[in-house]
């Protein structure tokens, strides 16, 4: 029987009485590359947001790396690394201080916390930068320290909420090929949410598939993909029913 | 519509059309904010504090009213000249220490504007004049300056009385600008974590020589001070009003006109200065930021994970400029203190009066540290998620911010007592004593109620003295509650004290109320922690603007 990373049962929540997601049963196997792929607005950031401790589910319950989300939070935040939508960084600490403290404040010791800084300041190429304050970041640097930071204490588990969004494709092919050696050595399993169906159909082998707050489709991308791309896949399963393009009364008419 | 109308751009707007596009925008802002979580309770506390404002300065417009009839009576001589400094200087001190900590100056940050087609310095000047009608503190200055009108109004009606209004509107302008100026040079000057080493260092470094100095030399750094007058003409908006104010008092309209000139283009003059650093500012963007720790080694050798927080909340802390800007003005502020104030006092007064100038400091430092403990998350954006990722507990996160704002609370203190004890003379031993115990007793009542409204209301604000709008109205409102009732308890002991002349009645109530304030804090953690995790949406919503 496979081992499950993540398991969730009737996971919903509710704003002002709207679900933003409902009913969802996740089931991530630990080792996997899982994809969890929607539109905007479909309740991909909500469900992150949920399994991160970020967000209170109004029902249901999480099992993340066997242990209950609501039982135990701690043990499992410390096993845990996350990128979020909008990212968790101190804009005013240099980029070697934010990976020594976030090291520290998932418990490793000051020294060990400092050793791996800095070999992740290396690998992620900020080593140049890594005297600058945070708010002096680029946003594909940002992203790349907030990957360090979920990084450095050894997480068993990575959240990565939409990682290549906004950034350069040199800068989503150094991740990408970082989050596959991870993997591929069977580090850690990766839940990841993003919109770049091509990257996303690369390295996954798992997929996801929200609509509208329910889990749409799951299974392995095979599974889930058969004989098609993830993209024919992906529009076939939220729905593809787009109106013509309108243009814009007072632009274009003129030329 | 044709085609041709349809791809015309439309003209830039009028100076009408600009005034009422800016009106609209801080309008649909302000019916945004009502309608967040907690938008209603910030509407009351800004009402309230106008409230306050208003009743307030009319009763203290009153007083200015009868002194400057009396001045405007008598002309000349001490009867006229006492009131008049007292009311320009005094507005001109308090406006722009105020502006500088607490008051909002979002209207003047030119950065969003630049995108419009709106010219930056109208925009300026609609963000001043936003500053002053906005402002409930600033009601009451006005009030204050109407109520010296009126009185003088009815000293002597005339025609002279146009001339005391552009003086005293110009008045207004002048103070307005020269705290833009201020806000603009201060961000600029503090922006180099170097800079303000340098700067802190240099401060220090020159009140130490300047009293190793004196040390051989009685009276000469009092003989000093008293040259340093000269000095009153930086202040110019009170200094150039006093003049003006005192030719008009005395009858001499023609012998005014120079000051009131003199006031009037210094004001201008002082507004585009502002303007254009102002201007400067918002398209040189954001850079400057100091550099930090550019490896992993190091960092502070302090223990376990709640080291690490109060590393990171002191070093957030320490970087931010009105920490700077404190340990610049407060030792400063202290030595005038102790030079000025006991000579005034009664020579009958006890010892436990003389000693409580230097006291009323432990009290001050914490609020001038209040930003800190009243809105604690404030600046931490997107980091704030952290608290709520990583395996720490709320509390400990709780526990690391009071650390890091006490320690800037004790710091600014003891910088003040030393700088008041080296111009005002060695304090005796039970007034240290009652000193300490007052910083170290009231600050666990203040930090454990700064909790609750650090969570409740929180705010996100910038790093910076521009623009410092670092508390919301409502947490103003509570902070000047909570003081307030600390500082009433901790008075019962100094009425007991002055009361029966005995000082170490001040050690041991202070001690007293300390320990029960740990207490307090020690039973209300718990409850803020969880106050905190419950409320982890409503504070991130704020700070790092994860609204879903």
């Amino acid at each position: 029987m496979t081992t499950l990373a993540i398991e969730t049962e009737g996971l919903t929540r509710l704003f002002d009485g709207r679900a933003a997601v409902e009913g969802l049963a996740l089931a991530v196997p630990e080792g996997a590359f899982y994809g969890f792929l929607g539109p905007n607005g479909a309740g991909k950031s909500t469900t992150i947001k949920m399994l991160t401790g970020l967000l209170a589910p109004t029902s249901g319950r999480a099992r993340v790396l066997g242990t209950d989300l609501a039982v135990d939070p701690l043990s499992v935040k410390g096993r845990v690394g996350v990128v979020p939508d909008g990212l968790a960084l101190f804009e005013r600490l240099s980029g070697a201080e934010q990976l020594r403290i976030h090291g520290q404040l998932y418990g490793l010791e000051r020294r060990e916390a400092g050793r791996r800084a800095d070999e992740l300041l290396g690998a992620l190429e900020l080593a140049d930068d890594a005297g600058k304050l945070v708010s002096e970041y680029s946003h594909g640097m940002r992203k790349k320290l907030a990957l360090g930071c979920a990084l450095i204490h050894g997480p068993r588990l990575l959240f990565l909420d939409e990682p290549f969004e906004g950034i350069d494709a040199v800068a989503v092919s150094g991740i990408r090929r970082l989050l596959q050696d991870l993997v591929a050595r069977r580090a850690l399993t990766i839940f990841l949410t993003s919109h770049v169906l091509e990257v996303v159909e690369r390295i996954v082998t798992h997929v996801g598939i929200i609509r509208e707050g329910r889990l749409a489709a799951q299974g392995t991308l095979a599974e889930v993909r058969g004989a098609l791309t993830l993209e024919e896949v992906f529009i076939r399963t939220v729905g593809d029913e787009r109106g013509e393009v309108r243009g814009l009364s007072w632009l274009g008419e003129g030329a | 519509m044709s085609a041709g109308e349809g791809g015309r751009a439309p003209a830039p707007p009028g100076a009408l059309g600009t005034l009422r596009a800016l009106a609209e925008l801080r309008w649909l802002l302000l019916l945004r904010r009502l309608r967040r979580p907690g938008g209603v309770p910030e509407v009351v506390a800004r009402v309230a504090l106008y409230v306050v404002a208003v009743p307030a300065g009319l009763a203290f417009a009153a007083l200015t009213g009868i002194g400057t009839y009396q001045a405007v009576r008598a002309g000349r001589g001490l009867q006229a000249t006492v009131p008049i400094a007292a009311l320009f200087f005094g507005v001109w001190q308090t406006w722009t220490v105020v502006s500088l900590s607490i008051s909002e100056r979002d209207a003047l940050d030119l950065r969003r504007f630049l995108v419009y087609p709106i010219s930056p310095a109208q925009a300026f000047g609609h963000g001043l004049a936003a500053s002053v009608a906005g402002d409930p503190f600033a009601a009451f200055w006005c009030l204050l300056l109407a109520g010296a009108f009126g009185g003088a109004a009815v000293a002597r009606p005339g025609a002279w009385l146009a001339l005391l209004a552009v003086v005293l509107a110009a008045f207004v302008v002048a103070t307005v600008a020269l705290v833009a100026l201020l806000q603009e040079l201060l961000a600029r000057l503090l922006r180099g974590r170097r800079a303000r080493e340098i700067l802190v260092a240099a401060v220090y470094v020159g009140v130490g020589v300047l009293l190793a100095w004196t040390a051989g030399h009685p009276g000469a750094l009092l003989r000093m001070l008293r040259g340093a007058r000269a000095l009153r003409w930086l202040a110019y908006p009170a200094a150039l009003a006093e003049a003006g104010a005192g030719e008009l008092y005395a009858g001499r309209v023609l012998a005014a006109l120079p000051w009131a000139a003199a006031l009037v283009l210094a004001g201008g003059a002082t507004a585009w200065a502002a303007y254009r650093l102002a201007l400067a500012s918002a398209r040189a963007g954001a850079g400057g930021a100091p550099r930090a720790a550019a490896t992993g080694r190091g960092g502070w050798p302090l223990p376990g994970r709640l080291g690490a927080l109060v590393e990171k909340e002191a070093k957030y802390v320490l970087r931010h400029p009105v920490a700077t800007l404190l340990a610049l003005i407060l030792p400063p502020f202290a030595a005038i203190v102790a030079w000025k104030i006991p000579p005034r006092l009664p020579a009958g007064s006890g010892e436990v009066v003389r000693a409580l100038p230097v006291l009323g400091f432990a009290l001050y430092a914490h609020m001038a540290a209040q930003i800190f403990w009243l809105n604690a998350f404030g600046w931490e954006r997107g980091g704030g998620r952290v608290w709520f990722l990583v395996p720490v507990a709320p509390a400990e996160v709780l526990v690391a911010k009071n650390l890091a704002a006490y320690g800037l609370s004790a710091a600014l203190f003891a910088a003040a007592a030393a700088a008041a004890i080296a111009v005002g003379g060695p304090l005796p031993g039970w007034a240290l004593l009652a000193a300490v115990a007052l910083h170290a007793g009231i600050a666990p009542w203040l930090l454990a109620a700064g909790n609750f409204v650090s969570v409740l209301n929180p705010r996100a604000a910038a790093s910076t003295v521009q623009r410092g709008g670092s508390l919301s109205p409502l947490s103003s409102l509570a902070g000047m509650v909570i003081v307030s009732c600390a500082a009433g308890a901790f008075a019962v002991p100094v009425v007991f004290a002055v009361r029966r002349d005995a000082p170490w009645l001040l050690v041991l109530g202070w001690t007293a109320l300390g320990l029960a304030g740990a207490i307090a804090y020690r039973l209300a953690l718990p409850a803020a922690a969880r106050l905190l995790a419950r409320r982890r949406e409503p504070l991130l919503d704020a700070i790092a603007g994860d609204e879903d």
